[in-house]
């Protein structure tokens, strides 16, 4: 962990402040603000379109916003700086895509441990142990010699947290992880998931898995429009959601 | 008619094989071949470069490099080789050996028809890859350099291979510029023999055609064998986007 002596620790891994995007003259993201404490398990919910991947992805900065700020360890990640101080800056931040995106001319543990080597400068021993752990940790260590194309879509999801967890970043963030799923493949990302969150991660989740953000979440954020119109533990937003949105959202889900 | 082919061989061969040389610069098969393959290995990373100032956000490096990939692909390969002709000597005031001036046409000509192909092969990666590279730590450069080039160049060779082919039946326009590949020798020895053009033009096609068949041979089963490959259960999608790559490579 990065401590600074100028700065006291805060207790903030991640501030959006007045965050505004527009795609042309459509906007996507309406003067968004909210915090994620450090350790703390947040879960983004919302109708489809509703701006959820759009806010999740402007926090590594993979979209430009038009005014407002995003603040991760007190540097805000939105500010004009050199590419390589925002590379390290999102080298920070874990980024689990819907889509697996894993790398596909590299085997399995390869994709763990190439950015730790040409990123961070670890030496390939080095990463390739770590990789091996990691991958045990996820359930996969008999898959490390496989190539992506050989998995099936939970375990290269697996492998994809296990890859963004080979940067060692304190936060991670999660854009429905599970939604390209099958079914019977959803518990064994969510566990991992669970068992990252029991660990103290600071998490940042889009998912429409409600059960998670039940058993898991601290917070959840209820998204939409481009509006976080309602943030409140996952007992008081199930139980009785305020907004007539979140209201209608939930009553949508359970039908 | 037979016996013709066999005497021609026979007196000719090392003509053809390898043009004047000890006695004067090497010429022939061998030239033709060295002068594709250079071609080719320089035309590689040339288009690499190419594409990626195509798809680079600065403008001054994007339009200037567009401009020149629409004009070489615009114009026949004659007018290319005539205008180097003409202009390389002019430029640089010295006398350049035909053998060169055709190189540096070949490498332009190629390179910005790879450059095409090179271009497909990382578009056609999606934005995913390089979102997972970025969101990893890599930088534009190292996302290119680790994750989107093996895997775009890698769908290329089939390509490559078809480009060589290419550029090997190319290598005969050098005729007009007086380059001594294997098109120049041959008509060196229907200069001496006078009488038998047919026959003597006859073994020249022979020779590119098995030349060039047996490269596409392997050109094909390369093609096959990355199919194969990536019909995998990973991304159902790669065939099919693959296509692309092929009609490109058929356009050549
Ligand atoms: N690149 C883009 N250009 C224009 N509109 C976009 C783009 N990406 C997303 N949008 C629009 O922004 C809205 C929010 O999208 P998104 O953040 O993906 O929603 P969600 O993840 O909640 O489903 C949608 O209406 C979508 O059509
Ligand atoms: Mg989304």
């Amino acid at each position: 962990m990065s401590t600074s002596v100028s700065e006291p620790k805060a207790a903030t891994a991640i501030r959006i402040a007045d965050v505004c995007k527009n795609y042309g003259d459509y906007q996507v993201l309406k003067n968004i603000n909210a915090e994620v404490a450090r350790g703390e398990v947040v879960v983004i919910c919302g109708p489809s379109g509703s701006g959820k991947s759009t806010l999740i992805r402007t926090v590594n900065r993979l979209e430009e916003i038009n005014s407002g700020g995003i603040s991760f360890e007190g540097q805000n990640i939105h500010a004009p700086m050199r590419g390589s101080e925002l590379n390290k800056l999102r080298s920070r931040i874990g980024f689990v895509f819907q889509s697996f995106n894993l790398f596909p001319h590299l085997s399995v543990v390869d994709n763990v441990s190439m950015s730790p080597i040409r990123v961070k400068g670890v030496s390939a021993d080095v990463a390739h142990d770590k990789a091996l752990k990691l991958l045990d940790r996820v359930g996969l260590a008999d898959k490390a010699n496989s190539y992506p194309g050989q998995l099936s879509g939970g375990q290269q999801q697996r492998v994809a947290i296990a890859r963004a967890l080979a940067m060692e970043p304190p936060v991670m963030l999660f854009d429905e992880p599970t939604s390209a799923l099958d079914p019977e493949m959803v518990g064994e990302v969510l566990s991992v998931m669970k068992s990252l969150a029991a660990e103290g991660m600071t998490m940042l989740c889009v998912t429409h898995e409600m059960g998670f953000a039940r058993d898991v979440a601290d917070r959840i954020w209820f998204i939409d429009a481009g509006e976080i119109l309602e943030t409140a533990p996952p007992e008081d937003f199930f139980k009785n959601p305020r907004h007539p949105r979140a209201q209608r959202f939930l009553a949508d889900l359970r039908h | 008619m037979i016996q013709d082919f066999i005497n021609i061989i026979n007196d000719y061969w090392l003509l053809l094989l390898i043009g004047q040389y000890p006695n004067g610069p090497l010429g022939g098969l061998a030239n033709t071949l060295i002068l594709s393959a250079l071609a080719i290995a320089l035309a590689f990373p040339v288009s690499i470069l190419m594409a990626l100032a195509r798809l680079s956000k600065w403008r001054l490096l994007r339009w200037p490099v567009t401009g020149l990939v629409y004009v070489t692909r615009g114009v026949p390969l004659l007018m290319l080789i005539l205008w180097c002709y003409f202009v390389i000597p002019l430029w640089t005031g010295a006398d350049v050996p035909s053998f060169l001036i055709m190189l540096v046409t070949l490498v332009i000509y190629q390179g910005a028809f790879l450059s095409e192909v090179v271009r497909a092969g990382i578009v056609s990666l999606g934005q995913g890859q390089m979102d997972a590279a970025k969101a990893l730590g890599h930088g534009h450069m190292s996302a290119m350099r680790f994750v989107i080039l093996p895997q775009a160049l890698y769908n290329m060779i089939p390509s490559m291979i078809s480009t060589f082919v290419s550029t090997i039946k190319d290598t005969t326009l050098g005729y007009v510029i007086n380059v001594p590949d294997l098109t120049f020798a041959a008509s060196q020895v229907n200069n001496q023999l006078l009488t038998q053009p047919f026959q003597v033009f006859l073994i020249l096609a022979v020779v590119y055609y098995i030349l060039c068949w047996s490269l596409t041979y392997v050109a094909n089963s390369i093609e096959r064998r990355i199919t194969r490959r990536r019909a995998g259960p990973r991304n159902a999608r790669l065939p099919a986007e693959a296509a692309p790559l092929k009609t490109i490579t058929e356009q050549l």
